[in-house]
């Protein structure tokens, strides 16, 4: 059987991923092949049984059919040492092997290589966040081909769980502690199309969005991974502050978007259409929050945010602090993973909302005339 | 030719049974009341079957809203407790009440030779519990619901805003006590009230499985309890203990709850595995094979099911070194369900089988447990595990078990024991095609979500990628058959209640005690004391062409 294994998973180590099975997705890690070729023994085994029970049980039934009315048979044995020993021992030696193997694979799975790179991962209700060595992220997980990667996660809400089918990995996420998630994969997958990369999908059961909290996957040669890391680092920078509430904007909002919309339908959290009237003292500013405070009462010089920019920038960084009327503390803080000139580029974007598209977002002036400098 | 000799307790066929405990006595009250444990069972049977209804059609709704991706008709908050109250009220006021509780209370003193369970009183208590229970459960429904999924996963369950939570805990919590009477008194029920005769080798299997049942339910209930009440406290009075927000710890909770719940799937299919146990041994006519092996077997699952909790938390977070540990000990549960499964097949060998319906029920459980059974093996696999936990292959390999399985031994069952329960025969032949609609119908459902598991499909998932649709779109029309099978199955039980032909005492051949009495029983079971004989000897039964059943006769006339 070893050596049989053995040569599933070399006939499996090609060019290129493997290609969907029967059973199994695309297979497009290191681990891949061992995983499918442990699942196709398993399999063989189910069906081998299965067969041979379903058989068994069809041809007895039929063989041995009682006419009403006839005498019973009693010639029937009613038990037999050997044979119970025997279908008890053959299990036991069919998990032991199926145990070593499973083992074998896991081991592992559960031991990252000490070159990898890490990527640092936050889950929370209902995105994730991918932070990479240089100071770059992403929404989705953009990793180099042909390096071990470290995925070093973290929960910052309810428990989430990080699966990635083609590379047969998976591993839940835990507020309160860190996990490792770890996978090789050899094949680029481009990022251009949308069609592009692998899923990733959350498999910890987390509320409302737990469904739409799937990103994908692209895998990168080396060195176009490094330029990718480099300019996804510096982006918000290379932008100059006239252009930012529109070039920055709203693909910060992208994030925003899931909870928060701009045409005033309710959401998950408060729409963002009118948000500069409330906060400036104008239409709305009177509303209440959860606690009993209003806009009024706690924006202004001397009060608990001098400025309406301070208020913007620390319901972005600690959200629960004060409720607005109607709506769940389910938001989670952007602290440390957008900075000043991102916060800046959303408050520019709530000032003149009316320049974007009430339902997409984007910016409807572009492209940029003259006369709008 | 054989005369049949006269005997005093052989039924009259064409006049009813003068006393019996459904005429005893009349009123409501005479039933909510009563402390005899065939109409306990006889009521816990109807509520399950109603729980059961309720908890099909959140199936069904849940099916139909995955027949698309995105919206079909309800939105993910809606979605998110449909399917939480189906597995809420499919495990909690069906499956674990449904064989024990249910067909247990009815059959479990009768096949022992005794008049009532030990303690009729603690009985009555328990099913009233049971209704306590489906009213918190109804409480919560009006208090918002829950949408925590029925394993109430912290720290999401403690942190949701839907307002139906704790009620549901507090329905969880006193169902648990339910379950605990009803073990407590079948361990002393089996202990102390069999008769002269009745040692523990000549119980029928039936109760080995509900003895090993029994004493599941009462060391692991308490933990669940104890659980849930850490979690209502928690929610209630903000007191940190697996919130980590708080200094709690997530990965505890899940230790405590399956810690219960993993024993809690061994309450649902050790007394399953009981029911084929009869219903094979009595529809083969013939001694069951390896009578010690099977009750062994039984006992050994019951042992093994609390040391393997931890294979739900490959992926939780849990070491590797425990993860292993619980891996190789998982495969330890295989073991015994493989030997009962060789067993059955090798009683039917040189059998005189009778197919009927609860026949066909129990070879579909067969096929349904090997195929359960076996995808178990690519969940205790470690590497294959990580792959697969969390998708609808582990959906697939539960409902196997759990529906497939539990579910299908309740209703097989229930058609052995019809005709004790109710006096009326139903249609055999519509109950065959039932049979057939529903076991079609449940691998369709199922066995397609094997493949969408495998491809990376994950569970309770309102919203999926469109390469899934195919799958899901076939699954779906399973489950309408299978719901058809079930509806044609409630309408000719119900006809059978109303217009049914009288069953005589022993309509299958069965060698058991509860075959002696009449169908449906006397109120105190039996009218002299029975005699004990081995429980699998069918050479003393013979067809009684005149009353359509079987009649015991003496050995000596047998051969004759």
């Amino acid at each position: 059987m070893m050596s049989m294994l053995t040569m599933l998973t070399l006939a499996q180590t090609a060019d290129g991923p493997t290609p969907p099975t029967f059973w199994m997705p695309t297979g497009a890690s290191a681990h891949a092949p061992s995983v499918d070729s442990l699942m196709w023994w398993v399999n063989f085994i189910m069906w081998a049984f299965l067969v041979m029970n379903t058989a068994l049980t069809v041809y007895f039934v039929w063989k041995y059919r009682h006419k009403v009315g006839t005498k019973f048979r009693t010639d029937g044995p009613t038990h037999n040492g050997p044979l119970e020993l025997g279908w008890t021992v053959g299990p036991v030696l069919i998990c032991a092997v199926l145990f070593i193997f499973g083992f074998k694979g896991y081991l592992d799975l559960s031991t990252p290589p000490k070159d990898s790179y890490d990527i640092n991962v936050t889950a929370y209700k209902w995105g994730w966040q991918f932070k990479y060595p240089n100071g770059a992220q992403s929404d989705d997980l953009v990793v180099p081909a042909g390096k071990p990667v470290r995925l070093v996660m973290r929960a910052s809400d309810v428990l989430h769980s990080c699966y990635i089918p083609a590379f047969r990995v998976k591993q839940d996420l835990v507020p309160g502690r860190y996990t490792y998630l770890w996978f090789q994969s050899d094949f680029p997958t481009g990022m251009d199309r949308p069609t592009d990369g692998h899923h990733l999908f959350c498999t910890e059961y987390c509320g409302t969005g737990h469904s739409n909290m799937n990103r994908r996957v692209f895998v990168l040669p080396q060195e176009q991974f490094d330029a990718w890391a480099t300019k996804q680092a510096n982006w918000l920078d290379e932008i100059p502050e006239e252009e930012l509430y529109w070039k920055a904007g709203p693909k910060l909002f992208a994030r925003c978007v899931q909870c928060h919309s701009l045409d005033g339908t309710k959401g998950i959290g408060p729409t963002w259409k009118g948000i500069w009237e409330r906060v400036t003292g104008g239409a709305g500013s009177g509303n209440a929050f959860a606690d009993g405070s209003t806009y009024q009462s706690l924006i202004g010089p001397g009060k608990q945010y001098a400025t309406p920019e301070d208020y913007i920038r620390a319901a972005i960084f600690s959200p629960g602090e004060h409720l607005v009327q109607g709506f769940g503390n389910v938001m989670p803080t952007f602290k440390g993973q957008i900075n000043d000139k991102g916060i800046d580029a959303l408050i520019g974007m709530m000032k003149k909302l009316d320049e974007f598209d009430p339902k997409t977002g984007a910016w409807l002036k572009a492209p940029p005339t003259a006369s709008a400098k | 030719m054989t005369t049949l000799p006269a005997r005093p307790a052989a039924p009259t066929y064409d006049t009813p049974e003068s006393d019996n405990y459904l005429i005893h006595d009349k009123g409501f009250l005479s039933w909510i009341l009563t402390l005899d444990h065939k109409r306990i069972g006889v009521m816990y049977t109807v509520s399950v079957l109603l729980s059961f209804l309720v908890g099909g059609i959140f199936a069904l709704l849940v099916r139909t809203e995955l027949l698309t991706p995105g919206r079909t008709f309800i939105d993910a908050d809606t979605f998110n407790h449909f399917f939480t109250l189906h597995g809420a009220v499919m495990v909690f006021l069906v499956i674990i009440p449904s064989i024990p509780a249910a067909l247990g209370n009815f059959v479990l003193p009768i096949m022992l030779g005794a008049k009532d369970v030990a303690f009729p009183r603690l009985n009555l208590f328990s099913y009233h519990l049971w209704i306590a229970g489906a009213i918190c459960t109804v409480v919560s429904l009006v208090m918002g619901s829950f949408d925590t999924g029925w394993t109430f996963y912290t720290p999401y369950s403690t942190t949701t805003s839907a307002g139906g939570v704790v009620p549901v805990i507090v329905g969880a919590f006193i169902l648990g006590f339910s379950s605990i009477f009803t073990g407590m008194n079948f361990i002393v029920t089996i202990h102390k009230l069999r008769p002269p005769g009745m040692t523990w080798f000549r119980m029928p299997l039936f109760l080995w499985a509900l003895y090993a049942t029994a004493l599941i339910q009462v060391l692991a209930t308490p933990v669940l309890a104890i659980t849930l009440a850490l979690v209502a406290v928690e929610r209630l009075a903000n007191i940190g203990i697996f919130n980590p927000a708080m200094g709690g710890d997530p990965v505890l909770y899940q230790h405590f709850f399956w810690f219960y719940s993993h024993p809690a799937v061994y309450i649902m299919i050790v007394p399953a595995m009981g029911i084929i146990s009869e219903l094979i041994a009595v529809h083969s006519h013939r001694q069951i094979f390896g009578y010690r092996f099977i009750a062994f077997s039984s006992v050994a699952i019951a042992i093994f099911s609390f040391i393997v909790w931890g294979h739900h938390m490959f992926t939780s977070g849990q070491s590797p070194l425990m993860n292993t540990l619980f891996s190789a000990i998982t495969y330890s549960v295989a073991i015994p369900s493989a030997v009962k499964i060789f067993n059955w097949i090798c009683t039917l060998y040189k059998g005189s089988i009778t197919l009927n319906t609860p026949m066909l029920y129990a070879l579909a459980f067969i096929i349904l447990f090997t195929i359960g059974g076996l995808t178990g093996l690519h969940l205790a696999t470690l590497s294959t595990d990580v792959h697969l936990h969390d998708t609808y292959f582990v959906v697939a390999h539960f409902h196997y078990t759990m529906m497939g399985s539990a579910l299908i031994a309740m209703v097989g069952g229930l058609h052995h024991w019809w005709p004790k329960i109710t006096g009326r025969m139903y249609n055999d032949k519509l109950g065959m095609i039932a049979c057939a609609i529903v076991f079609i119908g449940f691998n369709i459902t199922f066995f397609t979500q094997f493949m969408l598991g495998s491809h990376g499909m994950p569970r309770r998932y309102y919203d999926y990628q469109p390469e899934f649709q195919t799958y899901h779109v076939i699954s779906t029309i399973g489950s309408y058959i299978m719901a058809g099978g079930f509806v044609l199955t409630a309408m000719y039980l119900i006809q059978s209640l109303v217009s049914g032909k009288r069953a005589p005492a022993n309509p299958w051949g069965g060698a058991t005690l509860e075959w002696e009495c009449t169908s449906p029983p006397p109120y105190y079971n039996f009218h002299e004391a029975p005699k004990v004989g081995e429980p699998y000897d069918f050479s003393n039964l013979q067809w009684d062409e005149r009353g359509e059943g079987y009649v015991t006769v003496k050995p000596t006339e047998a051969k004759a």
